[in-house]
């Protein structure tokens, strides 16, 4: 009966094959006793089950049936044989580890749950980030999840990827490489130390092979300088908190430029003016034609158009006395040049100047500059010196060339995408043409990857062994949070396997992590550990340690200024500026929706590059003008397209009219228009690598003079644009007096520019040495909603002592002087509470779903304003207007202040969301999650079928402590309440009160500057509570009694008119 | 009936010499003849719209609130725009029924069943919306407190939603209530005239009714207990749908004006939908008689002045933005008027504001064509007023950052497209089951008194069978023919022979003599005569002449020598077109009596 061929059975008896168990079969219901049971009793009379018996059965059978059918099958669920120890479900495990991207570093804690890593964390034991992160290193959890990724080594034919055995193409390369093989690995910054040694391996079996360092948005010029002047070609290790005026030549620091989460951390620190009256704060000024993330935040800004950059920084040089500049910038730049250097000629020593300019002698002059200031020694040294930026640009020409000639015989892609990224990418790909080996190790397909004929994809950062040098002597490792997913292999491993390298062995376990452990193992000695074991679990354990003694001296003094020349200002009447953008980077995070979803933080643009023009004021007609009458139609969400004509491309973008943008300037981010990507990231703007130019030292310059723009040619109806309104009080000169520019410019009604303003008690923000006006007027509004907030029947004293006086009363402090709206936090938001991607035609008609969003404001005069950026989230009001107008009671307080949502109670009203002040409840519009009852309706996302958020792997990356929403309901910030139950759970698990600082919201961690502090309010000696006592803390629309919970710190910019 | 029913200065409010069994014909009629081609055409396009917008209902549901335009900013926009609109259009049935009975305003009675029907299908309407526009319509069970296994879970009283479905279904409820009770005579008056099928489904729908005194009496008693429940629904359910908006937090909505300015816009907007349907009804019914210029004129008094109303507090919304100097306000109103929906603000001062004063002229009150022109104009302003202040707020508040601005999508617009197409629907079908006009109530109100029958101007007459629409004027011909300003306009069927009928249907002529013999009966306007203004037609009346017809049969001299009697500025008078004048009047030759007006001057 049984066949015992399979290795299945019931028990011993079974296993046997006992007569007792082969009858079993053959009794239907065995073990129902029910014959004995009915035997058993005297009215019946015989064992037979009767009629009624029967039907008893035959409705239990169908009930049973009914209920066994009702339960839902749990797919893919799949349990431990043996639990691994670190795992316990329902508990997260952090690992540190590192988030690197080329030069993009940051050292991080990963939570881990059940295996799965959903949540980077900031590593607050880092002495460079000090556990700030950044956008980037937040959204690099979905990249692992990316199911565009390769699944297995294959083989590429006309960009075609097919699956082949990492044995077969093994063996293929192998036979194609030989000793004597030109092998060039192309690669962007490589920071690591064990990768670098595999490359010498490697070398060591293939002598010809050389690695070439670039990067797609270099500093190759500051290399170039210091090695020049210092002669260590290194990113200087910079110290933006011990500056007093801190100058950037284009450098936009705090967003993009070479270690932002790092300078934003130490910018924040000089600028905290918590105290109120008497403060201090740096200063800061920003040279450049656009505005930038940096520049948004300066104190003042100097417009420039591109090409004048090098004129200004010779200009700036001469004014300190350093020489004479062979140009002259524009006469308003020239004058405030003049001011600026009597202000850093005053400062002595406490200055810092930094610039992006990617031309030797330009950085000569910065470098120049920083010395006639006493700045080496004191604001930047060559200690620690940054290993962020490695690449030579004119490398990588240099290999253009040799390709060109023919004389290359494999290239090895390292995660790079030259073909994309280089200025002259047409012509790597014509050179790659004639290379007969190309491998590439990129994780998904590009534009590089298509042209090669192996795909050898690398573990995802969150997959791999590595480390990091980022900056010298300060080190960090890279661990395995999960196991690879697809069949990757670590390409350090690949290619110390082709090498058949002593060093490598192999037949290992994980032979890469072997390799890497043995790179270290002579550290344990010098970092002063008494094993190598000891040293290693504490460094894996830490993930990150440092060791001093190597860090080198530069001797100040001396600097040459190169002899080469600095870019002449062009006269042609536009000029365009390329830029890295915060989100995209250099265009590696292009499958990455949380960024691509990302707001831009000062054009609040998403899922594309827009073309930013200037805006003027025009005092004689009392109207904002854009350029070319560009963006009259914004308030209504059409952005006028205009056409871009350089070097005969032509491109259409939409514009969007920007304040701060210098007049006959127009600026487009770079890193967009992929065109080889996933299916998120397709077609996603456009791409403007081909329009930046290369230099006489092969320095890629990221502008392009004499380019066409033409007037508007259409219309973009899917404006994908999460603010439209500008400006908060930008004042400008009509008819001789000093006006609030968007309450004059409505006089076309209807069309009014952005509609009116007035003076809003939303945000408040002053110069400092206005700030006891401010602070005055803070508590004059105070009073006044003092004054509205009494006269009510239901005293709000009374009732919250009442309600809070036990237990916890959570609330947040957001200091507005240290949020440099850099979107950390609400990329962190996105990643923690499961919050969707809607697409850009939902943005565009305002779905996006951000549960916390940054508000930015323009303020100032209105030729070129300030920049002030507001987080805003749900703010918990104590008396909220949305509790009170659900019919159902979806929405309500919780005893420690927090505004709750019952998901499965919401009928979607929406009657909360209007009575918001602060437009902060969220509504499921569409299927965003695909958690809905109806199959139909799932949304479709950058025409990907099926959507994002329906993918089975994409949705690993779900937070399981936090509901995932289906279509129909309301949802907002909830203070993280998951972390919040988890904090309490961890206290009363260790039988301890819960102390204030137990509990950091997703936001809060993810901030480089700690410009968010969440805590509990009853904790009187706490953060939270310390903080709130600032004279400058204020909360949103005071008057409308909503008590929110929400505290925010008034914007302080350190403005000098006359600079 | 008493002949006190009627004021003897007020003109009738039944014309056309009806008779009680010419009412019962006239009203019943549309319900036992198969519909006209006209009806067919209108039912098929109210089909087609409904159609429309159920498909575009079913779109929503399956795909979401995602196929509408609505943002993170604008929660509410054509939805709950429409939804305020055919509320306030659900006003005037019930104010007509319950208010006007207790002022005892009788000329409610030829409007008041459509009107009531209308609110019931207005009503219905705009139930539709707060089902529908809900993120997860298949919860929307949770607004009630039902008896549930998690415990007590309870709604929120707090909310003013849940004060809206409270006010609504009850407002509904009482609405349908009084609605068919009044009905109930008129279905068993359809059901004694019906055969067969018909005759079996209206004596289900009369309930059996009798006529007898006893159900006349329930019926009476029933209709004033729901009058006075229904009186104050009027003014409360526009009230808390208004605290939708007035209880929230939202410049340009948390504003104390809005419960009585909602009810007088609802009232306002519900009285230009019935006009807008009785014009349309009494020309296609030919229901001329009973529905009169009178009635027209009456209903856009009200206008009048419940437009007022609304222009006043429109007024004072601004002055208290302006007064209250608190700056959100301010802007909420600066941003209705110069923002981005410029055009609903300005629509809504036009329509509600301006146009209605144009019925202080006595002409256009009067006049059936700007009467519907500017009925429609109402209720498009008073869909720019909700637009105003539903979406044009929203759009607009606290924070600048969130601003935005929404168009509707074809789902949203097509959804309003269907409710019209449903409440068209709804309102044909109703126009063919019903009789329009409430017969039972409308024969109270004709005047009959036992005069005809009595005194020097008796006229018994026996109703002759009537042919084919011709009116044999000469058996009517008695001591005057004042009232006959026209022939009856609709043909007649022909009766059987019937004693019973015949004998109740004894013409009952005239009662236009009082008791000594002197006319107080029917007046025309002799002011149409061009030359005759309100004091000379006070002289001619004086002088016996009360109708265009005698005036018409009055020479030249005889009038001259009433003139010349009064003196003055009358006795150099020139009367001599005004018999002329007078006799196309009584003749219904307006159009070639204006034409000669216009080439006369001053009457010459």
């Amino acid at each position: 009966m049984k066949n015992h061929q399979d290795t299945t059975w019931i028990g011993i008896s079974d296993k046997n094959n006992d007569p007792e168990m082969q009858e079993m079969p053959q009794d239907e219901f065995v073990g129902l006793p029910i014959a004995e049971a009915m035997s058993s009793e005297a009215i019946v009379e015989n064992a037979n089950a009767n009629r009624r018996d029967f039907l008893k059965y035959l409705g239990f059978g169908l009930g049973a049936a009914t209920i066994a059918s009702c339960e839902t099958p749990v797919r893919h669920a799949i349990p431990y044989v043996t639990k691994p120890d670190a795992i316990v479900p329902g508990v997260a495990s952090y690992y540190a580890s590192t988030i690197v991207n080329g030069g993009d570093y940051c050292p991080v804690l990963v939570k881990t749950r059940e295996g799965r890593p959903i949540k980077i964390e900031g590593n607050p034991m880092s002495p460079i980030t000090a556990g700030g992160t950044t956008a980037r290193a937040q959204a690099s959890v979905l990249s692992l999840y990316d199911s565009d990724r390769f699944k297995s080594a294959g083989t590429i034919t006309d960009g075609v990827w097919t699956k082949a055995e990492w044995s077969e193409v093994d063996k293929a390369i192998g036979s194609k490489l030989s000793a004597g093989s030109n092998i060039r690995i192309v690669c962007n910054t490589v920071m690591s130390p064990t990768t670098k040694k595999a490359f010498n391996d490697f070398k060591a079996t293939y002598p010809n092979t050389k690695v070439v360092t670039y990067d797609p948005i270099s500093s190759s010029a500051i290399l170039q300088a210091n090695q020049a002047n210092f002669g260590e070609a290194v990113i200087p290790n910079y110290h933006f908190d011990k500056a007093q005026v801190i100058v950037s030549f284009g450098a936009d620091f705090l967003g993009s430029w070479i270690s932002p989460a790092e300078y934003a951390h130490q910018y924040a620190k000089n600028r905290n003016v918590s105290k109120g009256s008497g403060s201090k704060m740096s200063r800061h000024i920003q040279v450049e034609s656009g505005m930038s993330m940096t520049g948004s935040n300066a104190d003042n800004r100097i417009m420039i158009k591109p090409s004048e950059q090098g004129a200004a920084i010779a200009t700036l040089l001469q004014n300190l006395g350093g020489g004479s500049s062979p140009y002259k910038v524009n006469d308003k730049a020239g004058n405030a040049l003049k001011n600026l250097a009597n202000e850093l000629k005053a400062n002595q020593g406490k200055c810092l100047v930094v610039s992006s300019s990617n031309n030797k002698t330009e950085q000569t002059y910065i470098n120049k500059i920083n010395e006639i200031l006493g700045s080496y020694g004191n604001t930047l040294d060559f200690g620690a010196v940054s290993y962020q930026r490695q690449g030579i640009d004119a490398e990588i020409q240099g290999l253009v060339k040799e390709m060109a000639s023919g004389s290359v015989d494999a290239v090895m892609l390292w995660n790079a995408n030259p073909v994309f990224d280089l200025p002259n990418g047409e012509a790597f790909a014509a050179g790659l043409a004639k290379v007969g080996t190309k491998v590439s190790f990129a994780l998904s397909m590009d534009e590089s990857t298509a042209l090669c004929n192996f795909a050898l994809p690398t573990h995802h950062n969150l997959e791999s062994w590595g480390d990091v040098e980022a900056k010298r002597g300060h080190y960090s490792l890279i661990q395995p949070t999960i196991f690879p997913l697809f069949k990757t292999r670590q390409a350090e491993a690949t290619l110390l396997m082709w090498a058949k390298s002593p060093n490598f062995d192999a037949t290992a376990d994980q032979p890469y992590y072997e390799y890497l452990k043995e790179n270290w193992a002579g550290m344990a000695q010098t970092a002063g550990f008494s094993s190598g074991r000891q040293f290693w679990d504490e460094a894996l354990s830490n993930g990150v340690f440092s060791n001093n003694s190597n860090g080198g001296t530069t001797s100040a003094g001396g600097v040459s200024v190169g002899s080469g020349s600095i870019t002449k200002p062009s006269s042609s009447e536009i000029e365009l500026a390329f830029y890295e953008t915060v989100n995209m980077g250099n265009g590696q995070y292009a499958n990455n929706p949380w960024l691509i979803e990302m707001p831009d933080p000062v054009m609040r643009t998403v899922w594309g590059n827009y073309l930013s023009v200037p805006i003027n004021w025009n005092g004689d007609s009392g109207k904002l003008e854009g350029f070319r009458g560009v963006g009259r139609k914004v308030p209504k969400g059409i952005a006028d397209k205009l056409t871009v004509n350089y070097n005969g491309v032509e491109q259409t973008y939409s514009s969007v009219p920007q304040f701060g943008q210098m007049n006959g300037t127009a600026s487009i981010g770079l890193g967009f228009g992929r065109s080889v990507v996933g299916k998120a990231g397709k077609d996603v703007g456009q791409n403007v690598y081909p329009w930046c130019s290369i230099d006489a030292e092969g320095n890629t310059q990221y502008y392009a003079t004499g380019a066409e723009v033409s007037g508007i040619v259409g219309e973009d109806e899917e404006f994908g644009c999460v603010q439209y309104h500008h400006t908060y009080g930008v004042t400008g000169q009509y008819e001789g007096e000093k006006v609030n520019v968007d309450e004059v410019d409505i006089v076309p009604i209807g069309d009014g520019y952005q509609g009116a303003i007035v003076d809003r008690t939303v945000v408040f923000r002053d110069s400092l040495s206005n700030i006891d006006n401010l602070l005055a007027d803070m508590k004059k509004k105070k009073k006044v909603a003092k004054h509205l907030n009494d006269a009510t029947l239901y005293p709000f004293e009374e009732y919250s002592e009442n309600l809070y006086s036990q237990g916890h009363y959570w609330g947040m402090h957001i200091d507005l002087n240290s949020c440099t709206g850099c979107s950390a936090c609400t990329v962190a938001c996105m990643a923690e509470n499961n919050v969707p991607v809607v697409g850009n035609r939902e943005v565009s008609r305002h779905h996006e779903m951000t549960w916390l969003r940054i508000d930015r404001y323009y303020y100032g005069e209105a030729e070129n304003p300030n920049v002030l950026y507001q987080p805003v989230m749900c703010q918990h009001c104590d008396n909220a207007p949305c509790e009170n107008v659900c019919p159902v009671n979806a929405t309500n307080h919780s005893s420690e202040g927090l505004n709750q949502m019952a998901y499965n109670r919401c009928v979607g009203t929406r009657y909360c969301a209007n009575n918001c002040p602060y437009k902060v409840r969220r509504f499921n519009w569409l299927d965003y999650n695909s958690a809905d009852l109806f199959g139909g309706n799932q949304n479709n996302i950058n025409g990907e079928d099926p959507a994002y958020y329906t993918d089975n792997i994409v949705r690993m990356v779900l937070n399981p402590d936090v509901t995932v929403r289906s279509r129909g309901v309301i949802e907002k910030c909830s203070f993280c309440t998951q972390r919040l139950q988890q904090g309490k759970l961890t206290a009363k698990a260790e039988g301890r009160r819960l102390r204030d600082t137990d509990i950091k919201t997703a936001c809060q961690t993810a901030c480089p500057t700690g410009a968010i502090t969440f805590g509990d309010r009853n904790d009187k000696k706490g953060e939270l509570n310390s903080k709130i006592k600032s004279p400058l803390v204020f909360r949103m629309l005071d008057e409308v009694n909503t008590q929110s919970s929400v505290f925010y710190q008034a914007r302080v910019n350190n403005k000098k008119l006359d600079a | 009936m008493g002949h006190a029913v009627v004021s003897p200065i007020r003109e009738p409010l039944i014309t056309g010499n009806k008779t009680y069994h010419q009412i019962t014909e006239d009203l019943c009629r549309p319900t036992e003849t198969a519909p006209g081609l006209s009806w067919i055409i209108a039912f098929v396009i109210s089909l087609m719209f409904m159609t429309f917008g159920v498909f575009c209902i079913a779109w929503t549901i399956w795909f979401g609130i995602g196929s509408w335009n609505l943002n993170r900013t604008i929660g509410w926009g054509w939805d709950i725009t429409n939804f305020v609109w055919w509320i306030g259009i659900g006003h005037a049935g019930t104010l007509i029924s319950a208010i006007l009975l207790l002022f005892r305003q009788k000329w409610r009675t030829g409007v008041n069943r459509a009107a009531e029907a209308m609110t019931i299908f207005a009503v219905m309407c705009a139930a539709l919306f707060p089902g529908i526009h809900v993120g997860r319509a298949w919860v929307v069970f949770f607004f009630f407190p039902y008896p549930n296994t998690r415990g007590p879970l309870w709604v929120n009283f707090n909310s003013p939603l849940l004060w809206d479905l409270f006010a609504i279904s009850t407002y509904f409820t009482i609405s349908l209530l009084f609605w068919y009770t009044g009905l109930v005579p008129d279905f068993a008056t359809v059901r004694d005239r019906a055969k067969g099928i018909r005759r079996k489904i209206y004596s289900f729908l009369s309930f059996g009714w009798t006529g007898s005194a006893k159900h006349w009496q329930r019926w009476e008693s029933l209709s004033l207990v729901l009058a006075g429940i229904a009186t104050p629904l009027v003014l409360s359910v526009h009230t808390i749908v208004s605290f939708d908006f007035a209880t929230s937090v939202i410049p340009g909505w948390h504003t104390t004006i809005f419960p009585p300015y909602f009810v007088a816009g609802a009232i306002f907007s519900g009285f230009a939908m019935v006009l807008t349907l009785m014009l349309i009804t009494r020309k296609v019914l030919h229901l001329e008689d009973y529905i009169t210029i009178e009635h027209i004129e009456s209903m856009n008094k009200v206008i009048l002045a419940t437009g007022s109303i609304v222009g006043v507090a429109y007024l004072t919304e601004l002055f208290v933005a302006w007064y209250s100097s608190y700056t959100y306000e301010q802007f909420a109103f600066f941003n209705r008027a110069v923002g981005p929906y410029y055009w609903s603000y300005w629509g809504m001062m036009a329509c509600n504001v301006i146009t209605p004063q144009l019925f202080w002229s006595r002409k256009m009150r009067r006049s059936i064509f700007w009467t519907f022109l500017l009925s429609i104009v109402v209720n498009i302003g008073m869909w720019f007023e909700r637009f105003v202040i539903i979406g044009t707020t929203l759009a607009r508040d606290y924070l600048p950052s969130s601003w935005s601005y929404y168009v509707p999508t074809w789902v949203e617009i097509g959804i309003f497209l269907g409710t019209i197409g449903i409440f068209f629907v709804l309102y044909l079908l109703f126009t063919r089951v019903a009789p329009v006009v409430a017969i039972a109530e409308i024969k109270h109100i004709l005047k009959s008194g036992g005069n005809q029958y009595v005194g020097p101007h008796a006229t018994h007459v026996l109703h002759e069978p009537q042919h084919g629409g011709q009116v044999d004027h000469s058996f009517m011909r008695g001591d005057h023919d004042a009232n006959l300003t026209a022939a009856p306009l609709v043909p007649v069927v022909s009766d059987p022979p019937n004693f019973e009928r015949t004998r109740v249907e004894v013409v009952e002529k005239s009662n236009d003599y009082d008791n000594d013999g002197n006319y107080i009966g029917l007046k025309n306007d002799l002011t149409k005569v061009e030359g005759i203004g309100p004091k000379v037609q006070e002289h001619l009346n004086n002088a016996g002449i009360y109708t265009w017809n005698q005036l018409a049969n009055t020479e030249v001299n005889k009038i001259k020598n009433v003139l010349e009697a009064q003196g003055g500025v009358y006795a150099s008078m020139v009367p001599g077109t005004w018999p002329e004048q007078a006799k196309m009047a009584h003749e219904g030759r307006w159009d070639e009596l204006m034409k000669w007006q216009d080439e006369l001057d001053g009457g010459k």
